[in-house]
């Protein structure tokens, strides 16, 4: 079948485009980075000792070498042991990267709950002054930088009315046995709210002008018109037909979304001091880490990409007007 | 040295018959001034600026390159590959001991990856360094130090930029007693043991942006993370706040000789797990590091040749040669690890993080460890110091910045800052009124290094005159806020036995500086540049 | 063929005027481009200038802490002497000044050197001492000035008796005054280092005490006519002295140095310091009540018999000297003080912020790196970003699909990590800012043309162009590319807005390009320096322009978008 083909050849790309970012940011870090081991010389580190330490971490080896290492490692899924921590890479960013999605999914899922229904009234209310007023507060936070929103709301929520915890998900110190444990708790609720909210004004704009601006469209298609000929009610032609074609492109979005979800805002973790996979990914770069940094960026590729592809597929399949390949 | 080749080049000259103030003179190259980036450190970035406005007087032309921290590093240490960098050594209680900062200036350390990148090389004073590092004698010793700094000052290899103080602060609602220790502040080894606490919690909270790197003793390769873990593994000596020698596991510390150290135990110590500690462990301890990779305590041991066991709690140090500060700054560092569980370990640089021991003979033991995030630990009440600590437990939250820490003071969560707080915090400390507010000499320094492989650097005139160019009382006023001192020498002000306060200190002086430069042969071309 | 293609250019402008928040978004737009064009004449400042008052504060000391009086004027003052019913004051650029109970009065002088000391005796005789060897001498109701042949600063004077006064300065010089002939003889130094010697004062058994530079302590015996070394035990600066009839003493310097004496037989100890900055000047009485100032506005309090604590007061006056009699206790200052974290004001409209820059011209100059970065950086995105769109959309197979995949691997890259990597492989720089947005946007726009053209290529008139035998070039930049010219003004401006928001992120990083001004680097500044909690002055104005400028450029993109798709303008 011509589109299992589509598929396979669609996914072998994506592996391909992985295995290039893989590559390119190896050979970035090591040619480009400096030397890991430099920091220690403020720590009264001799050279012998900073070369110990260089063997530990396997760079002493030729390029090449640490390439095809890093290469079988990494198909293996041993993303190899932190610089830094000394700990395997894999322990370090699994809870990091699950403290990202938890909050950024919190944000879309607050977003687009909100955005698709405001985004589809406003479409009905379309050239009101209420249309203008969605409209501009919508844009309104789209176009604040979400560290200046969230020191703002730091200062109002935290700081004034003190309502509200401003830094880290938990309230140290705390006992969890695991990440659900941690985070299925009303303290860690509390910390949510502030990072989700900002990030979800932020978002609000994009669900919000999508859902409206495909509902005017969908409003000038033909079965449409045939349905308000039929004289059914304007609501009933909103929602039953209207709102259910004009979808699709708010799931792509959706989904694009949340790839990009991995990635996290790294503004928004270094405001609300939220232990991140983008506060890691910078604090890595920065100290030369690299094993802890290419596990970073490979991860969130790998989410970008896969959830791109899928998009490319559900568009193909639910859409007929797009043609494969 | 420099000076002498000046001097020599001068006297060719002359012997050749060419008048030296004929020849062409041609500019002086751009001068490029490598620094942290704002982010890392506003105080280094703004300072670069101010300099760099100073040295354009001259008829320099300067550019300022902020860099990230790492590569600043690389370039300054691995390639030496910078005409002037602002950087800074940070004041950690073992260098009270003057051998490692005026090491700093030693030539063994000018190759390439040591801790002279300026590559100040001076055989008169390499020769000085020598002799005071075997010294016994504290005031002879004191002298030599005296007369490095003297040697060193006026060869301004580096311009020592200032000390910097360490404004901290502590919940005064929650906690007394809290005696702040230079270069430390209050997360020193003593402020748990000392602090008496006013509520009903007797937990004392620190809270600070650095978390370890690791909790190996045979990894870990940063302050922050010794610094909590010397609370847990205990040491033969420890050094007071006043920085004196106080035998701590070790009932005494005899000096048979200059090259032999005998120290007894105390009796009745015992690890975490209830197992004796004796002279085994400590020469387990020794013998281990010694014959690890691990580096991080090796420029420590050098002087050390091998550990005896006299008896169940003697053990003798016999050192291959009189070490000055091994009696101090080595046994008060080193820490004494439980044989019994570090002998059964194959492979102790690979342990995964659940599997690294943390069983010590301080005065708290391990409790809990959540990377990135929190720690804890708890009095050990066998510990024979028990009784005079008013504490059950001692906690260190883990911040993304110091936004989050001084957060964490204002809001009752922490009771200490761990690290310092920034300028703008200080005034909103002051106004807490639950909020002591402590600020404490360090005795690191932040220095702009020359480069002496660099054309005009190895004029030693050239670096006076562009150390009498920076304006180091004005920096430390606008941008430290007053909270520091311009600094003159590499042995801080407030290490008063060491420091030299009479070396030549090149105050500010533009004047002072462009004569400098003239008697040097230096002059300035019709549009001001500076050119020889 | 080409008419319409102008008409296209035009219907966008027309639409927009049509669309009240276009309009909206088109004024704000061009003010914000005036702010980048005339930031220098808007500005009231440069953007980096440090501002620095100096002033002739007075503080008062108050149940509430020490309160700020109305100014003396422009300069400094210095140092203050006292007597019954009688208090002198001077200041920089000779300024002298009496107060006779609350009633200040301006001395008119014929000097214009910096007056460092001043001393009187009961009976009113005084000399005041100052830069360039100035002296000046009262002993009736008029000030004289004695002609010197010193050219150093004289730092500090001293009644020995009601004949005698000592003065010493710059260098080690101590000068023993005769009143009465007006003659001044140097004494000898004991040291001869060079030191700068910077108090003066008698003490109880008649001898008088010198203080100075790296602690140095000397004691002239008018009986003997010398000088000798004294220790006091520390080898700060010290900047003052005081001591009391009873003999209780108070030296103080250099990093919060204080040094004193229980009686005229205690020994010199120094106590414990509250603060680490420099003090000026000191006072303390018989019973061992004492007050320090210094720098940044530190006052220091001390009880009888307690230790030293700092009292609630301004924080950033360089307090120089102290007044302590019976109507109360004044502290006096200031030399150049930086005018930090000010509110705002007629001079700053949006206050200082932590080095005393003025915010309100740095807030206008940093319209010009928004905007450059915006509007360079879009470009620069729509022109790799429609160049490979057209590419991959037109020629299809196995190009597209090469194109498409970069597109991916691009996505897969997240923004301020990868800026990061720029920052540390090069320098950090506007190019690099440029660079990062544009390398991390084109993407988007790339997938979105390729869309259009996909869907173009099969239009009648492409194919019609085609059967022409027309180039594929000609086809691509001729025929489709105008066709997708609106979708590309549209991705224009929302990529402006993209930018903006990105070199703001960056610079709040801290990877943006150094000493340059721009919004998000003054919230990074805001944010380091901790003082955003309070200083809202700081904060509020950069983050309301960013808004200003995105939302503009977003409220234009709207009515493009209703020039790339007519659709949504049906039924309006």
């Amino acid at each position: 079948m011509r589109n299992s083909g589509y598929l396979i050849r669609r996914f072998l790309q994506a592996l391909l485009a992985l295995f290039i970012i893989a590559t390119l940011l190896f050979f970035l870090f090591r040619l480009g980075l400096p030397d890991p081991t430099t920091v220690l010389v403020s720590e009264g580190l001799s050279p012998e000792q900073r070369e110990d330490v260089r063997r530990q971490f396997g760079l002493d080896l030729p390029l090449w070498n640490q390439y095809l290492i890093f290469l079988q490692n990494t198909l293996t899924g041993d993303f190899g042991t932190s610089f830094h921590y000394r700990a395997p890479v894999s322990e370090i960013i699994w809870e990091r990267l699950g403290n990202t999605l938890v909050l950024m999914l919190a944000a879309i899922f607050v977003s687009y709950g909100i955005g698709v229904p405001l985004g589809a009234w406003l479409s009905w209310r379309r050239g009101s002054s209420v249309d203008s007023w969605g409209i501009f507060f919508g844009l309104m936070f789209r176009s604040a930088p979400m560290f200046w929103t969230g020191m703002i709301s730091i200062l109002i929520f935290g700081v004034w009315l003190e309502w509200l915890p401003t830094s880290g998900m938990r309230t140290l110190p705390y006992e969890a046995t695991g990440f659900w444990d941690k985070i299925l708790t009303l303290d860690f609720l509390r910390h949510l709210i502030l990072p989700a909210m900002i990030v979800a004004l932020f978002y609000l704009g994009s669900p919000l002008l999508i859902m409206r601006n495909t509902m005017l469209e969908v409003y000038g298609e033909d079965f449409i018109e045939m349905a308000r000929a039929k004289g059914l009610q304007e609501r009933s032609v909103l929602f039953r037909h209207a709102a259910r074609n004009a979808l699709l492109p708010v799931v792509t979005q959706l989904a694009v979304t949340i790839g990009l979800a991995a990635g996290g805002q790294v503004v928004v973790e270094v405001v609300f001091s939220w232990p991140g996979l983008g506060r890691e990914i910078l604090n890595a770069v920065r100290t030369s880490d690299f094993p802890l940094a290419q596990a970073c960026f490979l991860i969130m590729a790998t989410f970008v990409i896969f959830l791109n592809l899928l998009v490319d597929i559900l568009y193909s399949t639910l859409d007929p007007r797009v043609r494969l390949s | 040295m420099c000076r002498g080749k000046v001097a020599s080049r001068l006297a060719l000259c002359l012997a050749l018959g060419v008048p030296v103030a004929l020849q062409a003179q041609t500019a002086v190259e751009p001068i490029e001034i490598i620094t942290t980036t704002e982010a890392y450190d506003p105080i280094r970035y703004e300072g670069a600026y101010i300099i760099a406005e100073a040295w354009r007087e001259l008829g320099l032309d300067v550019t300022v390159s902020p860099t990230e921290f790492s590569t600043l590093l690389s370039k300054f240490y691995d390639q030496q590959d910078f005409a002037v960098t602002i950087s800074g050594w940070s004041g950690r209680v073992d260098r009270l001991d003057p051998q490692f900062y005026l090491g700093t200036l030693s030539s063994d350390n000018a190759v390439m990856g040591a801790n002279n990148p300026g590559g100040y090389s001076n055989p008169e004073y390499d020769k000085l360094f020598e002799a005071q590092s075997r010294e016994f004698d504290q005031t002879k010793r004191q002298e030599m130090v005296h007369k490095l700094q003297e040697i060193a000052a006026p060869d301004a290899p580096l311009a020592i930029l200032f000390h910097r103080d360490e404004v901290v602060a502590y919940n005064k609602n929650n906690f007394e007693n809290m005696k702040a220790m230079a270069g430390e502040a209050l997360y020193s080894e003593w402020v748990p043991m000392e602090a008496k606490p006013l509520t009903e919690r007797k937990t004392l909270r620190y809270g600070g942006p650095q978390s370890p790197d690791n909790i190996n003793p045979m990894l870990a390769n940063t302050v922050w993370a010794w610094k909590w873990m010397r609370l847990y593994y205990d040491r033969l000596v420890r050094l007071t706040p006043d920085v004196e020698v106080k035998n701590w596991m070790a009932e005494s510390v005899t000096a048979i000789d200059e090259q032999t150290i005998e120290v007894k135990l105390r009796e009745g110590l015992t690890f975490h797990d209830g197992m004796p500690v004796t002279s085994a462990d400590v020469k387990f301890s020794y013998d281990y590091l010694v014959n690890s990779d691990y580096g991080y305590f090796n420029s420590y041991l050098t002087a050390l040749d091998n550990v005896e066991i006299l008896d169940d709690l003697t053990v003798r140090f016999n050192l291959n040669a009189p070490s000055a500060p091994f009696g101090s700054i080595t046994l008060s560092q080193i820490s004494i690890l439980p044989k019994h569980i570090w002998e059964k370990i194959e492979n102790p640089m690979e342990l995964a993080p659940g599997d690294i021991p943390t069983v010590g003979s301080g005065p708290f033991k391990f409790s809990q460890y959540t990377l990135g995030e929190f720690m804890k630990l708890d009095k050990f009440e066998d510990h024979f110091h028990a009784d005079e600590i008013a504490i059950d437990s001692v906690e260190f939250q883990i911040f993304a910045d110091s936004e989050g820490v001084f957060t964490a003071i204002q809001t009752g969560q922490i009771d200490v800052t761990a690290w310092r707080m920034e300028a703008g915090q200080i005034p909103l400390a002051e106004q807490n009124e639950n909020l002591e507010v402590v600020s404490v000499p360090d005795f690191g320094y932040y220095h702009l290094t020359y480069n002496l492989r660099k054309p005009h650097f190895e004029d030693v005139a050239f670096r006076r005159a562009l150390t009498k160019a920076i304006d180091r009382e004005r920096i430390v006023n606008v941008l430290l806020d007053g909270r520091g001192e311009p600094g003159s020498s590499v042995i801080a002000p407030v290490n008063a036995f060491w420091h030299n306060a009479f070396t030549e200190r090149l105050d500010y002086d533009m004047e002072a500086a462009k004569t400098e430069l003239e008697e040097a042969g230096y002059s300035w071309s019709s549009d001001g540049k500076l050119q020889k | 063929m080409i008419s319409p293609a102008l008409k296209e250019a035009f219907a966008p402008l027309r639409l927009m005027l049509q669309d009240r928040l276009a309009v909206v978004g088109l004024i704000v737009l061009t003010m914000i481009f005036c702010m980048a064009l005339f930031a220098p004449m808007i500005a009231s400042q440069d953007p980096f200038a440090i501002n620095e008052d100096e002033d002739g504060s007075v503080l008062l000391r108050t149940d509430d802490g020490w309160l700020l009086q109305p100014s003396l004027g422009q300069v400094a003052l210095n140092d203050t002497a006292s007597r019954a019913g009688e208090d002198l004051i001077v200041g920089r650029q000779g300024s002298l000044w009496t107060r006779t109970a609350d009633n200040w009065e301006r001395v008119d002088l014929p000097v214009i050197a910096d007056l460092n000391g001043v001393a009187m005796t009961d009976t009113g005789s005084a000399i005041i001492v100052g830069g360039d060897g100035a002296l000046l001498l009262r002993t009736g109701t008029d000030w004289e000035v004695v002609t010197t042949d010193q050219t150093v600063a004289l730092n500090s004077v001293a009644w020995v008796d009601d004949e005698t006064a000592l003065i010493v300065g710059q260098d080690e010089t101590i000068l023993r005054f005769d009143v009465t002939d007006k003659s001044l003889s140097p004494l000898n130094s004991p040291l001869g280092r060079g030191m700068t010697l910077n108090a003066v004062a008698k003490d109880v058994d008649g001898t008088v005490l010198v203080v100075g530079e790296r602690g140095v302590a000397m004691r002239y015996d008018p009986a003997s006519d010398a000088v000798e070394l004294v220790r006091l035990g520390s080898s700060r600066t010290l900047e003052d002295l005081h001591i009391a009839s009873s003999g209780t003493a108070l030296a103080i310097g250099e990093r919060g140095t204080l040094i004193r004496r229980d009686g005229p037989d205690g020994k010199w100890t120094v106590d414990k310091t509250p603060d680490s900055r420099g003090l000026m000047a000191g006072w303390i009485d018989d019973a061992g009540r004492g007050y320090a100032v210094g720098r940044n506005g530190i006052i220091m309090e001390r009880a009888p018999e307690q230790d030293w604590i700092l009292a609630s007061t301004e924080s950033e006056r360089h307090l120089r000297t102290i007044l302590v009699n019976d109507a109360g206790a004044i502290a006096l200052g200031s030399d150049k003080f930086v005018v930090r974290f000010a509110s705002p004001s007629a001079a700053h409209w949006f206050g200082t912020d932590h080095l005393g820059r003025d915010l309100f011209s740095r807030s206008m100059y940093g319209s010009r790196i928004a905007l450059l970065v915006g509007f360079l950086g879009a470009t620069l995105v729509m022109i790799i970003g429609t160049n490979v769109g057209l590419v991959a959309g037109f020629y299809r197979g196995k190009t597209d699909t090469i194109l498409m995949r970069t597109v991916d691997v691009m996505y897969g890259i997240p923004f301020e990590p990868f800026a990061l990597i720029l920052v540390l492989l090069f320098t950090p720089s506007l190019g690099i800012v440029i660079l990062a947005v544009s390398l991390l946007t084109w993407r988007t726009t790339a997938r979105l043309i390729r869309a259009q053209v996909l869907s173009l290529r099969e239009r009648p008139f492409i194919k019609a162009a085609r059967v022409a035998g027309a180039s594929d070039l000609r086809i691509m930049y001729l025929h489709i590319l105008p066709n997708v010219m609106p979708l590309v003004f549209l991705e224009l401006a929302i990529t402006v807005g993209v930018a903006i928001i990105a070199e703001a992120t960056l610079s709040f990083l801290g990877l943006g390009p150094p000493q340059s001004v721009s919004w998000g680097g003054i919230l990074h500044d805001a944010r380091l320096s901790g003082a955003w909690r309070t200083a809202w002055w700081w904060n509020l104005p950069p983050g309301i322009f960013i808004m200003m400028t995105v939302l503009s450029v977003f409220f234009i993109s709207r009515s493009l978008e209703l020039v790339a798709n007519p659709r949504l303008r049906a039924r309006r």
